[in-house]
C-alpha cells in the first residue's frame, strides 16, 4: 500500500474482533448491595493532593488580606521577624515567653488572621515533636529536683516529674510556640514570591533564590501530573484489584518512575525556554520594594519591644 | 560544532555583528541541516531553509516531522550535527553564542513561543516572567517596568501580572508567554504550534495577533499542522514530509492545491461527512464546498 493510500484510508471496524463490537455483559448489575470499600491509597493521595492545592489558595488568599504585617516591606518584615527570633533564643523566663506569645497573638489579630487558624496552625506540630524531645527532662532520673507527681519507686526512692524539670520543659516549649509563631506570621502575611524577592534583596545568592522558586512554582505542575495519573488509575479500577497492595506498590513505584521523567523531560525544555530569552546562567530579577513610615515605625517598635524583653528578663532573673 | 567556511553553501556576508544593521534581507539561513536525538532518532534530514525580513513562514509536517526541532535550531538551542546555520550575517555555533556580545544580540533578536506554555512560563509570577528577558537583555529595572506595563496593557493581560502560573488557564499562559517574548521586541519570532490547545476564541486571537505582527514588520516562523489559518498567516510554506524533508516550498495557495502530495505527508485525510440527506467522502481540505471539482461528492 503507498503511503498516499494508506493516508487516504479511513480507519474501519470491519475488521475488529467480535468482543469489541458488541455490549460487554456487566460484571455485575449497576446497583449497590451496601458493602462499601474503604478509601484506598489512590482515593487518599487524590484527596492529599487535592488539600495541598486548597491550602496554597488558602495561604495565597491570608497574604492578600489587608493587615497589618500584609503592609510591611518584605525585607523589613524578614529583618525584623529573624531579629525577633533571636531575642526569643535569648530569652531565660517562661512569664517573658508567653508574653511575648501574647504579642504574636496581638499581631495575628491585627493582621486579619483567624486566631483559631493560627494557633491550631502553631500547636500541631509542638506536641509532637518538641514535647517528645523535652519529656526525659521532665523526670526526676534526668532532671533531679523536688517531685510534684511521683509516679513510682525505684529502690525506695520516688521517681516523678519534678518542679525544676516541668519548668526547663515549659521553657522549651513556650521558646518554640514564639519561634514557630514568629515565623508563621511571616510567611503566611507574605506572598512566597515576595518573601523570595525580600530574600534576594537581602543578598541571599540568587541562584538559591531562582532555585527554591521555580521549584515552588512546577510543584503545581508535577501535582496536577501526579492527581491525574491517579485519576487515570481510579477511573479504571474495577472490583477486588484496587486494594491489593503489592500491586498498588507496583502502581506507586510506576508513577515515580513516570513522574522523574516528566520531570527531567521538563526540566531541559524549561532550560532551553530560559536560554532562549537570553540566559547565561546569571539570574537577574527585579527589585520593586521601597520602605515606607510604616517600616521605620515597625522597626523602631521592634527594636523597643526587644530591649524591653530581654531587660525584663534580667530583672525577673534566672 | 565545527563549521567549515569553504563549504559550497552561500551565506550571508559574514560582518562583525552590527547591533541595529542585518548581514542583508536573509535574516536566517539553514543548509543541509540534519539532527538526530541521542544520534539514533533522526528529527532533520539535510532540511536547506532561508527566512527574509519580513516574511511569515510556515512550516507543515505531520507529528514527528521535525518542525519544532528545525525551531529550536533556529534558535540556537540546539546544533546541527550536520549542515549549517548562519543567522543576521553570523555563523550560529555552540561557539559563537558562548560569547556574551553575539548571544545577547542574538537573544534579543530572535523570540521563541514554546508550544508548552508550562515549559516557557517557569517564574514565580506573570510579573517576573515577562521581566525576565529584558532584564537577562541588561535592561535597566525603569525600562523594564515601562515594557511590562505597555506589554500588558497592548495583550490585554493586566489583570495578570501579579498572579502565579498555576493560577492561569491555558490561554491565560499562552499569552504570558508570548508577552515574556514580545516584551523584548525581537525582529523573528518563532511559534510553535501556537494554536494547539486552545479554544477557539484564542486561536482566533492568537491569529490576529501573529498577522499584525507581521504587519507591524516582524519576521515570523510558525510551526504548525493547521491548514486552515495558512492564507491568513502565511505568505510562503515549507511542508515537511514523514522522513523529515523538505518536499515543497510555496505560496500557501500553491500548497494548498498539491492535495496529492497533502495526502501523503499525513497533513491531509479522507473523511465522510452529511449535507443535509446527503453523506459523502473526501480530502479534507480548505472550502472544498465552494470548488466545482469535488471528486468526492457522491
Amino acid at each position: 500500500m503507498s503511503a498516499t493510500e494508506r493516508a487516504s484510508t479511513s480507519p474501519t471496524l470491519e475488521g475488529a474482533p467480535k468482543w469489541l463490537l458488541r455490549a460487554e455483559p456487566g460484571l455485575c448489575p449497576c446497583g449497590c448491595i451496601g458493602r462499601r470499600r474503604k478509601g484506598s491509597f489512590v482515593q487518599k493521595t487524590l484527596e492529599a493532593g487535592a488539600n495541598v492545592l486548597r491550602q496554597a489558595v488558602f495561604s495565597e488568599e491570608m497574604t492578600q488580606r489587608r493587615g497589618f504585617l500584609q503592609r510591611l516591606d518584605p525585607r523589613v518584615k524578614f529583618i525584623s521577624m529573624l531579629g525577633l527570633l533571636m531575642v526569643a533564643a535569648l530569652v531565660r523566663n517562661t512569664p517573658t515567653l508567653l508574653a511575648l506569645y501574647g504579642a504574636t497573638l496581638v499581631l495575628a489579630a491585627a493582621s486579619r488572621i483567624p486566631l483559631g487558624f493560627f494557633v491550631r496552625r502553631v500547636w500541631l506540630f509542638i506536641p509532637i515533636f518538641t514535647g517528645i524531645v523535652v519529656l526525659p527532662a521532665t523526670f526526676s532520673f534526668v532532671t533531679p529536683g523536688n517531685i510534684v507527681l511521683p509516679l513510682w519507686h525505684w529502690h525506695g526512692h520516688p521517681v516523678g516529674l519534678t518542679s525544676q524539670g516541668l519548668q526547663a520543659a515549659g521553657l522549651i516549649v513556650s521558646r518554640v510556640a514564639v519561634s514557630i509563631s514568629l515565623v508563621v506570621l511571616l510567611t503566611i502575611t507574605t506572598p512566597w514570591t515576595k518573601l523570595l524577592a525580600g530574600m534576594r534583596a537581602l543578598f541571599v545568592p540568587r541562584m538559591f533564590i531562582l532555585v527554591i522558586g521555580m521549584a515552588y512554582r512546577y510543584v503545581f505542575l508535577l501535582l496536577n501530573s501526579v492527581t491525574d495519573m491517579y485519576t487515570a488509575r481510579k477511573a479504571r479500577a474495577v472490583g477486588a484489584s484496587s486494594g491489593d497492595v503489592k500491586e498498588g506498590q507496583r502502581f506507586v513505584a510506576a508513577s515515580a518512575g513516570a513522574l522523574f521523567g516528566k520531570a527531567h523531560a521538563l526540566s531541559e525544555e524549561v532550560h532551553q525556554a530560559m536560554q532562549s530569552r537570553g540566559y547565561r546562567g546569571d539570574p537577574r530579577a527585579l527589585s520593586r520594594f521601597t520602605i515606607g513610615g510604616l517600616d521605620v515605625a515597625w522597626m523602631l517598635g521592634c527594636m523597643l519591644v526587644a530591649v524591653a524583653v530581654l531587660g525584663g528578663d534580667r530583672l525577673l532573673g534566672h | 560544532m565545527t563549521v567549515s567556511l569553504d563549504t559550497e553553501i552561500t551565506v550571508p556576508e559574514l560582518t562583525p555583528w552590527a547591533p541595529g544593521k542585518s548581514g542583508g534581507e536573509d535574516l536566517l539561513v539553514c543548509r543541509d541541516v540534519s539532527y538526530a536525538y541521542v544520534e539514533r532518532f533522526v528529527a532533520l534530514d539535510r532540511v536547506s531553509l532561508t527566512v527574509r525580513r519580513g516574511e511569515s513562514v510556515a512550516l507543515l509536517g505531520a507529528n514527528g516531522s521535525g518542525k519544532s526541532t528545525l525551531l529550536k535550531v533556529l534558535d540556537g538551542l540546539i546544533f546541527p550535527d550536520s549542515g549549517t546555520y548562519a543567522a543576521f550575517g553570523q555563523w550560529v555555533t555552540e561557539e559563537n553564542l558562548e560569547d556574551e556580545q553575539f548571544c545577547t544580540g542574538f537573544r534579543s533578536r530572535v523570540g521563541f513561543v514554546f508550544q508548552n506554555s508550562d515549559a516557557q512560563v517557569f517564574s514565580p509570577t506573570v510579573r517576573e516572567e515577562i521581566a525576565f528577558g529584558p532584564l537577562q537583555m541588561g535592561l535597566p529595572n525603569a525600562t523594564v517596568e515601562k515594557r511590562i506595563a505597555d506589554i500588558v496593557r497592548v495583550l490585554g493581560i493586566e489583570n495578570l501580572v501579579d498572579r502565579a502560573p498555576y493560577q492561569l488557564s491555558g490561554g491565560e499562559k499562552k499569552k504570558v508567554a508570548i508577552a515574556s517574548v514580545l516584551v523584548m521586541n525581537p525582529e523573528v519570532l518563532l511559534f510553535d504550534e501556537p494554536t494547539a490547545a486552545l479554544d477557539p476564541r484564542t486561536q482566533q486571537w492568537l491569529m490576529d495577533l501573529i498577522v499584525e505582527l507581521n504587519r507591524a514588520g516582524k519576521t515570523i516562523v510558525l510551526a504548525t499542522h493547521d491548514l486552515d489559518v495558512l492564507e491568513v498567516v502565511a505568505t510562503r510554506c515549507m511542508v515537511f514530509s514523514e522522513q523529515h524533508r523538505i518536499v515543497l516550498e510555496g505560496t500557501p495557495a500553491e500548497v494548498l492545491g498539491n492535495r496529492d502530495l497533502l495526502l501523503e505527508v499525513n497533513l491531509i485525510h479522507t473523511h465522510s461527512h452529511r449535507h443535509g440527506e446527503i453523506s459523502h467522502g473526501h480530502a479534507h481540505e480548505l472550502k472544498h464546498h465552494d470548488t466545482a471539482a469535488e471528486g468526492g461528492r457522491p
